[in-house]
């Protein structure tokens, strides 16, 4: 069960992360890159609603997050209007202009919202996950070695958590991005000096907790490599908190991206992003009878972070029920 | 408990000398200083300024001193209660780190007020009730207010109130004098958030306190059941609830920032925002270190009112 | 007052045709006839002023006294006039300080602190009369002396005041021949640059002939302050306006007072006739925020209307949305001496692909008009009119294949949006519209903080270039060989020899002729994109009377009235 899952998952985020990333020097080879992906995100739901059926709390949560999976590794494929190429300004939905129907209207400068809204799924699924991740690694390699090795590993390590919680985190990452400047890649970097050292703690609780076990002894005596230890007998232990953790810290880091953006602080345009949208809407169309520019990335971002938050109540409301 | 407060405290000091430091080393380097001229004289200004009379310019604003010495001048001045001048807006720090806290402070004033008995409320009517059509009714409106980005609620209440309706202005920058009807976009705005969450934390809370034995046991008993309520179970699922609201002041602080901006209120995360991005050092070092006092503050506080509160822990 | 000898020159080619009315009004101006006989001369009626001599406009029939505007804009420092930078803190200064000249809406200047102005024939020397019965606050009368020891201030190399960029200033000064640690050349005030020759005349004994003294005593830089002046002027403005400075918080207000007293008790006369408003507060919005700021009533009057928030200013019921033509433009200009545009051949084939008329259309729709890359405005008196672009994609094709690059090329264009986002509207539209030619151009946007610290180094930037009376002005500034903002590093001793040229001649069918030859020189050289000549639009509620909007953004309140 886990190995599949851990294979769908790369055969997801590898190409996509690939394809946002590194789009311009992939050439041709970019058109293809994500069709094995697209079979992936649908079998990989597939999967989850079999294995939670019984939370339909859970349930809604991964059907929102697949549905976005689905957009974002789709993009390319779908018939969408160049979302960059400023068309008819101010025109409401459902308008037609130039033989094309602009579903969901065009923004101030002419853009098909519907081709921004679907393409901008992309940046903040691949930001927002890799960077979410990352924030893990660190935090757990962190953890387990302060946890496990105990002494000044763990002191130095404590230390510079401590610095790092005593930030209220959007000071940090107003900081960070300040010094660094704004890219997707340093949005990492404040996103993993943010997160990260609550990962630590929590890590660093359960290795200190797990250190005194049988079965991490029996593995001592059997003269184990400590770094074995740690990631064979250690890890998959507390794998259930980690996932309820993780999808919700998800969830803050995509609202991080897409307030970070509105401040001007995060991905830079022009390509299209949700935060990005709502903050040129946010200057040029206060007015109701143009608030769909507004409205559909909001609501857009609002249900993709819905989801993160109901996955992990659905988990930990079944775990409870065990 | 003194002995952990001791402790703390002298770790929060330690930790904002570390922090100063590094933020003096950080921002000042040449990258920094080309970008505050460029801030104050303006772009062509600068192409056109002669080396000499660009150092000059830095001589004049205490740009250009070797670090250290910068950073000794600082820590000694704000020992004596001077924290600098901001190159920015041509004020001391002071004055204008006491009126931005000020009006942070109203404005968390106002949202402390409303969302504890609020959210309090709901919470425990909501985990009283496991289950129940009001359970559900609030645990969903409470999920869905935690998921939308307080940046779509701002412009979307400004386009419905502020606009559509003409009842508040669109902009808190109180330009006619302080009035409450500038405060309530930020305010709602905030509330939003911050109602939901404490809403969802205080029925889980709620919840997992009803489902104890010894609660069920008092019920069994026959024992009246507001009584039981009123007298045990909310004792003990406050607990929980109670620290968070402590940290609320640390979260805060963030959200603050976004909100702020956003409604152009003068207040603290306006003024980190504006000298972070101009490269302000002295206000920055500043406000960070106020951030600090707070977060471990806060910290502290939550930690000491979880002891406080929680007899088990106490008095082992 | 005795005619300039070239006058009747200037009204025969009036006459005979070769000269349209508008240049012969701004030439005449120039040349120190009063506005309203030029527009006499030409043959149209002047708009309305109060009397031949003042500067301001009449005032109109009920305007009413009292009351307090409050205007929307980024409430900036006052430290010193003269190196002022922002627009917005000379618009806080306008109501205290004044100008020696006055430039109107209509780009025209009329007299203000001196009451007239006369050129030798030669242009060399320049005979300027100042106007008596001004008051000071402190309650001196203004004097020759003072308006001297201003233009002194003005041509000093060591203030570092961007006046030096206007060439009356600079031909006040001298080269020493030595060399500063940047290796540029040093310079110093003239001996006898300024000569006081009565209480009320001033002599300006120039190095080099400049047709436009009047003009550059316009600038937003050139506000007079009393001798007595020290830096910060927020601490003690003494000036010849009819306000004075009550409040300054940087970022947050600025109060202006009517003054009714002298500091030494005695009445206070303003020179300029009636003025309405008791007080004028500028209050701290963000560009972004100043038209939602407006809407809910919370300001009266803002800077500036940025084009894509058009939309919702005109759904404030009864706003005004005021606008006018600039010679504000875009520049998005390649470096000569870089890879890969050193090759003309790859400057000309972006150029040719890009199609300026529907990049203007895109970001100012009406509004605005097109411009054909060589950085002169129809609004310029000089302006020669060349033909317009006309984009060929093909022609573009072709050119790129025979500097090599027939499969493409990658282009990276760095636009820094320091006047707002429709820079970066105007990019991408380019970027769209080039790459049908096979060039691949990467729009990308940094904050115009980091901007200006890379704006003369990259290689392909988007500079937003302010308004400038004179089509020469920026020439002189952008293309020179060795300017300092010469971001495109353009050098070509011709087109600086016949610059030159063009600046030195007031006759104008011949300036004209000499402009063409500098106007084709530029634009064949395919240094720089400049799509359009923007509009700029500024928007008061009903209430504001006499608001106007101004090509250089300079905000002109001392008529205005609230009913």
């Amino acid at each position: 069960m886990n190995s599949r899952v851990v294979i769908l998952l790369a055969l997801i985020w590898f190409p996509l992360t690939a394809y946002v990333m590194f789009r311009s020097a992939l050439g041709a080879l970019a058109n293809y890159l994500l069709l094995p992906a697209i079979p992936s995100v649908i079998v990989l739901y597939v999967l989850a609603l079999r294995s939670w059926r019984e939370s339909w709390v859970a349930i809604v949560g991964v059907s929102l997050v697949s549905f976005w999976l689905l957009m974002a590794v789709a993009a390319p494929y779908l018939p969408l209007v160049d979302p960059n190429k400023p068309l008819v300004p101010f025109l409401a939905p459902g308008g037609v202009r130039h033989g094309i129907l602009f579903l969901l209207g065009s923004d101030m400068r002419g853009r098909d919202v519907l081709s921004r809204t679907v393409w901008g799924c992309q940046r903040v699924l691949v930001w927002g996950i890799t960077a979410t991740s990352v924030a893990y690694a660190v935090g757990a390699g962190c953890g387990l070695i302060a946890g496990y090795l105990g002494g000044w590993w763990d002191e130095f390590v404590s230390f510079a958590s401590n610095v790092l919680l005593s930030f209220p985190v959007m000071v940090l990452f107003i900081l960070v991005l300040n010094l660094l400047g704004q890219s997707g890649f340093n949005i990492i970097i404040a996103v993993t000096c943010s997160s990260a050292p609550v990962i630590m703690r929590i890590v660093r609780g359960l290795a200190l907790d797990a250190k005194s076990r049988d079965y991490i002894q029996a593995a001592q005596t059997r003269g184990e490599h400590p770094l074995w230890i740690m990631l064979v007998e250690l890890l998959p232990n507390v794998r259930g908190p980690i996932i309820v953790d993780a999808s919700l810290r998800l969830g803050y880091t995509t609202v991080a991206i897409t307030t970070l953006t509105f401040l001007g602080l995060g991905l830079q345009p022009p390509d299209p992003d949700w935060g990005l949208m709502i903050k040129e809407a946010a200057t040029a169309a206060l007015l109701w009878k143009y608030s769909y520019m507004m409205i559909v990335p909001a609501l857009s971002v609002s249900s993709l972070i819905l989801g993160f938050n109901l996955i992990a109540d659905g988990l930990r409301e079944m775990s409870l029920r065990d | 408990m003194g002995n952990l407060i001791v402790r703390r405290v002298t770790q929060m000091l330690l930790i904002m000398l570390t922090v100063s430091l590094l933020l003096f080393a950080i921002f000042d380097s040449d990258q920094f200083r080309e970008k505050a001229a460029v801030a104050e004289l303006g772009g062509f200004g600068v192409a056109t300024l002669s080396a000499d009379d660009y150092h000059e310019w830095l001589e004049k604003k205490g740009l250009n001193e070797p670090f250290l010495a910068r950073y000794g001048r600082w820590l000694e001045s704000v020992l004596h209660g001077d924290m600098g001048q901001s190159i920015e807006k041509d004020i001391a720090v002071s004055v204008l780190l006491k009126e931005s806290l000020t009006n942070t402070g109203i404005l968390a004033f106002f949202v402390f007020l409303i969302m504890i008995p609020v959210s309090l409320t709901l919470g425990v009517l909501a985990g009283m009730n496991t289950g129940s059509p009001l359970d559900r009714v609030i645990s969903i409106v409470a999920v869905l207010t935690t998921s939308i980005p307080q940046i779509a609620t701002a412009v979307l209440l400004t386009v419905i109130l502020a606009l559509g309706l003409g009842w508040v202005p669109t902009k808190s920058a109180m330009a006619d004098g302080w009035s409450f009807r500038g405060l309530v976009l930020p305010l709602l705005t905030l509330l939003l958030y911050d109602i939901g969450y404490l809403v969802r934390m205080t029925r889980a809370a709620m919840t997992e306190v009803m489902a104890s034995q010894y609660i069920r046991t008092a019920v069994l008993k026959g024992l009246p059941y507001r009584r039981v309520i009123l007298r045990h179970a909310l004792r003990n699922a406050l607990i929980v609830p109670v620290t968070l609201i402590f940290l609320e002041l640390n979260g805060l602080l963030s959200q603050v920032v976004v909100v702020e901006v956003f409604f152009q209120y003068a207040g603290f995360g306006r003024m980190l925002f504006d000298a972070a991005n101009f490269g302000d050092l002295q206000v920055l070092q500043a406000a960070t270190l106020v951030a600090v006092c707070v977060a471990v503050g806060s910290q502290l506080l939550s930690d000491a009112a979880y002891v406080f509160l929680n007899p088990r822990v106490r008095f082992t | 007052m005795n005619e300039h000898s070239l006058l009747p020159r200037l009204r025969d080619q009036l006459h005979s045709g070769r000269m349209d009315r508008r240049e012969f009004i701004r030439f005449a101006t120039l040349l120190g006839v009063a506005a309203g006989t030029a527009y006499a001369m030409a043959g149209m009626s002047a708009p309305a002023m109060a009397s031949s001599t003042l500067p301001f406009p009449a005032a109109e029939p009920g305007a009413k006294r009292g009351g307090k505007l409050r205007v929307g804009e980024m409430v900036a420092r006052m430290e010193d006039p003269a190196t002022y930078n922002w627009n917005e803190m000379a618009n806080q200064t306008r109501p205290i300080l004044e100008y020696l000249t006055l430039v109107g809406p209509d780009n025209v200047v009329r007299p203000m602190l001196i009451e007239s102005w006369k050129p030798s024939a030669d242009l060399k020397t320049w005979t300027l009369q100042v106007r008596s019965g001004v008051m000071w606050h402190n309650g001196e009368e203004l004097t020759a002396e003072h308006v001297a020891w201003n233009i002194r201030r003005w041509s000093d190399p060591a203030l570092g005041s961007s006046n030096l960029g206007l060439s009356t200033f600079a031909a006040l000064t001298e080269y020493t021949g030595d060399k500063d640690s940047k290796g540029r050349a040093v310079r110093r005030p003239l001996k006898n640059g300024v000569e006081v020759q009565d209480s009320r005349t001033v002599r300006l004994n120039l190095a080099k002939p400049v047709l436009s003294v009047a003009e550059d005593c316009g600038e937003f830089c050139t506000l007079v302050v009393h001798p007595s002046f020290k830096p910060p002027l927020s601490h003690n403005p003494i000036g010849t306006g009819p306000y004075t400075l009550v409040e300054l918080r940087v970022g947050d207000r600025c109060i202006l007072k009517r003054i009714t007293k002298t500091t030494d008790g005695r009445d206070f006369h303003y020179w300029g006739g009636d003025v309405f408003l008791d007080e004028i507060h500028f209050h701290h919005y963000e560009q972004e925020n100043q038209t939602a700021a407006l809407a809910s009533g919370s300001v009266d009057a803002i800077y500036e209307l940025p084009v894509e928030q058009i939309e919702l200013a005109r759904s404030i019921p009864g706003a005004q949305i005021l606008s006018v033509e600039t010679a504000q433009t875009l520049c998005c200009r390649m470096q000569v001496d870089v890879k890969p545009f050193n090759d003309i051949r790859v400057r000309r084939a972006v150029v040719k692909a890009a199609d300026n008329g529907a990049i203007k259309k895109l970001v100012f729709g009406e509004h605005g008009s097109v411009a054909a890359n060589f950085h002169v405005a129809p609004i310029h008196p000089e302006y020669f009119p060349l033909p317009l672009q006309v984009r060929d994609v093909a022609g573009a094709r072709q050119l790129l294949k025979e500097a090599g690059y027939e499969n493409g090329i990658d282009l990276n264009i760095v636009v820094g949006n320091n006047d707002g986002p429709w820079q970066q509207a105007a990019c991408e539209a380019l970027r769209d519209q080039v790459k049908e030619a096979g060039i691949n151009l990467a729009v990308t946007v940094v904050p115009a903080t980091k901007f200006w610290e890379i704006w003369t180094k990259v290689p392909f930037g988007a500079t937003s270039w302010a308004h400038r009376p004179l089509g020469t002005m920026a020439l002189s500034q952008a293309y020179r060989t060795g300017a300092s903002w010469n971001e495109s590093h353009f050098s070509d001793p011709e087109f600086d020899k016949a610059l030159s040229e063009a600046e030195a001649t007031i006759d104008v069918p011949t300036r004209k002729a000499r402009m063409q030859k500098v106007e084709t020189i530029l634009r064949d050289a395919a240094v720089v994109i400049q799509p359009m000549w923007r509009p700029v639009f500024i928007l008061a509620s009903a209430r504001v009377h006499g608001y106007k909007a101004h090509p250089a953004r300079q905000m002109q309140l001392t008529k205005v009235w609230m009913s």
